[in-house]
């Protein structure tokens, strides 16, 4: 083993330890994660389809990166056999009037492996959160039962999430178009409880559990449009049918999911610097009442080579499900860096984002730490 | 080397960075699962039905206790006596431990008895027993009426305990008689002297001697004598003929070959109500028709039985007993083996007409987990013929006031459902 190599090794090493204990620590302000309160109601918190490098930089680049899952078109130009994964730890502040409630959690959504099968060919597989539905709530209350006022404590938990199963191809047409097309599977499970404790213990804890199942199906597809050299746009579509929720083998649930299109600009005024800015618009309000359709933006730009970059960006939007009658907002701002090592054939990307949730009487503030690890063996 | 620490560290921290922490207060409706936890109670008045009595299951002689009562009623007495018999040595005893040479038997110079009183109200004043020989035939198939005579001619001794409990030290240096309290066991552990008079040694009737026991006190009086290890005990004190000389001997204590008790009036026939105590002890059966939407489909937190009684509940004021509500493994009527993992008490106060709520959470929920399980429920005393008590419900043909079961349970949840 050559020096530099050693050095190289153990620099990375360390990274990961440092990473490690980014995703660990406890800051003075607690961090977050994916997951929401606001999803509780609904079928649950929207995840999303990018990498820790697009989502540094808000989500801008997300349109045009090929270990993104958000659209297929840019496999087109990835190069070798990639594969990515991303992890995140996030805690939560969640604000109801005075109440402050700290929760945290540690999510692994993304897993992406892409490469070139065919010389104007490239397929990606993996997998990414489609929906995450871990939350655990309790409830104080009391209610009348047999003449008397019986005093209890709910607690309804949900454990698990809908995963999206991704399995996607594209080609590049020409120099300026390259397009892409996926099917999704969505799976998934949640181990859900629903418990009563009485304070008068005649009556006996109510203690339920059972196993959620969910599947549906998709399709999705994209562009991506090289209008003059250094200016690139995106457009994509996706449609997934429903969401079946299945306990047991009887059919619990039943609800349409969400069409979806959106669009994206990238512009390289020079190796070193690109800035990207992307929308969408989602239909969630098929899913029922309660739910909403949404729209999304984000800006970003990374700066520096690729060998060390600097990231940054920001995003808005809507959030599917909440109360009343209008939805929930949400606003994050990002930025990160990435390493690469061993001649650019595996990098760590770091990142972290500042997000605020409102919506009704509830805000949500979450740090998030990302790490992602791409290897290109 | 430094490398792999480092690997370590970081391996360690990541596995501790996937603490979670979910849990937060819920505020409803807007951010609580649409689906809540929904709970129903309902009266089943109709459920119980082909329900019965049967008497018989201990007999007084079967008892652990010898039950001894004094209860003036409105129009008799309830009048409990215990009887016991010692079988005796024979006509000849060994004179030394160091041959087999025997002597006759003379008679007794005197004998103690130990009794054990193994409940007694507190509060009950001058306890008074009045010690009786009875015929050495006395059997488990004595009748009040049989020992009737005895019990009124032949007086040997009487004994006012709460006299004897304020002697010096307990002891009564007259009589020869002393008590000792157990306050551990609540017991008292009686010690009587019983002159030549009172036992009297027959060896021609092998030896044999046979009591009963009549008590009286200025209040109710009801107390129960201990059998088997707490029974009656018996010391002689003996006279032998040792090559024409008469000796002292003192042989091993006897404990009594027979412990029963007899009493009047008996317990009233059995009627179309549920009897449950009682001597000889009676069991009362109900049979569920337990409802499939509530065993099939929801989760059982509270159930109740209410039984009205019929009469007040029978039996002496401070003999209150604990009645119990099982269920049985296979319903063969009369002879259904009791289910002995679970049961429901609560106690019975005689004299108390107040409907009785047994809670009964326990037999719902195995009835709904084990569908096989026969549903009755079986009232029973949970101690068997140690009481004299009895309680008598309504039974399900008297429709006003027929058993109920009051049921409170939760629907499914409905998981799944956004």
């Amino acid at each position: 083993m050559s020096r530099a190599d050693r050095w190289t090794g153990e620099r990375a090493v360390g990274i990961a330890v440092v990473a490690a204990a980014l995703l660990t620590a406890s800051p003075p302000v607690r961090l977050s994660a994916q997951d929401s309160q606001f999803g509780i109601r609904g079928l649950g918190t929207p995840g999303r389809w990018e990498s820790v490098r697009s989502r540094s930089s808000g989500g801008a680049f997300a349109p045009f990166d090929p270990l993104s899952p958000l659209t297929e078109a840019p496999l087109a130009d990835i190069g070798q056999l990639t594969a990515t994964a991303a992890g995140g730890t996030s805690h939560r502040d969640a604000l109801v009037g005075d109440t402050t409630t700290k929760l945290r959690a540690t999510r692994f959504p993304l897993l992406v492996v892409a490469g070139r099968v065919a010389p104007r060919l490239a397929v990606a597989g993996g997998f990414t959160t489609y929906l995450d539905r871990s939350w655990d709530v309790t409830l104080r209350d009391s209610a009348v039962l047999r003449g008397t006022l019986e005093r209890y404590r709910d607690e309804i938990t949900s454990d698990g999430s809908v995963a999206d199963i991704r399995l996607a191809a594209a080609s590049r047409l020409s120099r300026r178009i390259a397009i892409g097309a996926g099917v999704h599977i969505l799976a998934g499970s949640t181990r859900m409880t629903a418990e009563r404790r009485f304070d008068d213990s005649t009556f006996r804890t109510v203690g339920q559990v059972d196993e959620v199942r969910y599947d549906g199906f998709g399709v999705s597809g994209s562009v991506l449009i090289g209008v003059v050299p250094g200016l690139t746009i995106a457009g994509w579509a996706r449609a997934d049918n429903r969401l079946r929720a299945k306990v047991g083998d009887t059919t619990s649930a039943v609800t349409d999911l969400p069409r979806m299109a959106g669009g994206g600009l990238l512009f390289v005024p020079s190796p070193s610097v690109r800035f990207a800015g992307s929308a969408a618009w989602r239909s969630w309000s098929n899913a029922g009442p309660g739910a909403f359709d949404t729209w999304s933006w984000s800006a970003g730009a990374e700066f520096g080579s690729g060998r060390m970059p600097f990231r940054l960006g920001a995003r808005g939007g809507q959030l599917p499900f909440g109360p009343g009658t209008k939805a929930p907002t949400e606003f994050a701002a990002a930025a990160g860096t990435g390493r690469a090592f061993a001649q650019g054939r595996a990098v760590i990307d770091l990142g972290v984002e500042r997000l605020e949730r409102r919506g009704g009487i509830l805000i949500e503030r979450v740090w998030t730490v990302l790490v992602g690890l791409t290897v290109r063996p | 080397m430094t490398r792999r620490r480092l690997a370590l560290v970081g391996a360690v921290l990541l596995v501790a960075a996937c603490v979670e922490r979910l849990t937060a207060p819920g505020h409803c409706p807007e951010f609580c699962p649409s689906g809540q936890i929904t709970v129903v109670d309902t009266l089943l008045t109709t459920s119980i039905n082909r329900d019965s009595s049967v008497r018989g299951y201990v007999v007084s002689y079967q008892s652990a206790l010898m039950l001894a009562a004094h209860l003036p009623g409105p129009t008799d007495t309830l009048d409990s006596r215990p009887i016991f018999r010692f079988n005796g040595f024979g006509l000849r005893l060994r004179i030394s431990t160091a041959d087999t040479s025997t002597g006759l038997i003379l008679g007794a110079d005197s004998a103690r008895l130990q009794l054990t009183i193994v409940r007694r109200d507190t509060a009950m004043r001058n306890l008074r027993l009045q010690f009786y020989r009875l015929p050495t035939t006395i059997d488990t198939t004595t009748t009040f009426g049989a020992v009737a005579a005895p019990f009124t001619d032949s007086l040997v001794r009487t004994i006012n305990v709460d006299t004897l409990l304020a002697q010096p030290g307990r002891k009564d240096t007259v009589t020869g008689d002393s008590v000792v309290v157990d306050t551990l066991n609540h017991r008292l552990l009686l010690s009587l002297k019983f002159d030549t008079t009172a036992a009297r040694y027959i060896g021609t009737d092998s030896g044999m001697v046979a009591y009963g026991i009549r008590i009286a006190a200025d209040t109710l009086a009801s107390i129960a004598f201990g059998k088997g290890t707490v029974g009656p005990v018996l010391q002689w004190y003996l006279h032998v003929d040792s090559l024409g000389r008469p000796v002292a001997r003192a042989p091993g204590s006897l404990a009594a070959a027979l412990a029963n008790f007899v009493f009047a009036p008996p317990p009233a026939p059995l009627d179309s109500t549920l009897a449950v105590g009682g001597v000889p002890s009676a069991r009362s059966l109900l049979r569920v028709a337990f409802p499939k939407f509530i065993r099939d489909s929801s989760q059982i937190i509270r159930g109740t039985l209410y039984l009205v009684p019929a009469v007040a509940a029978r039996g002496a004021p401070a003999d209150s007993f604990v009645m119990e509500a099982r269920t049985v493994l296979a319903d063969f009527g009369r002879k259904s083996p009791i289910d002995p993992r679970l049961d429901d008490p609560i106690v019975i106060h005689p004299g108390a007409t107040d409907t009785v709520k047994i809670e009964v959470t326990n037999m719902l929920q195995l009835w709904a987990a084990d569908s096989t399980h026969p549903t009755v429920f079986l009232l029973r005393p949970q101690a068997e013929a140690q009481y004299l008590g009895e309680i008598r419900f309504y039974p399900s043909a008297a429709l006003a006031f027929r058993p109920t079961l009051q049921v409170t349970y939760v629907k499914r949840f409905p998981f799944g459902v956004p």
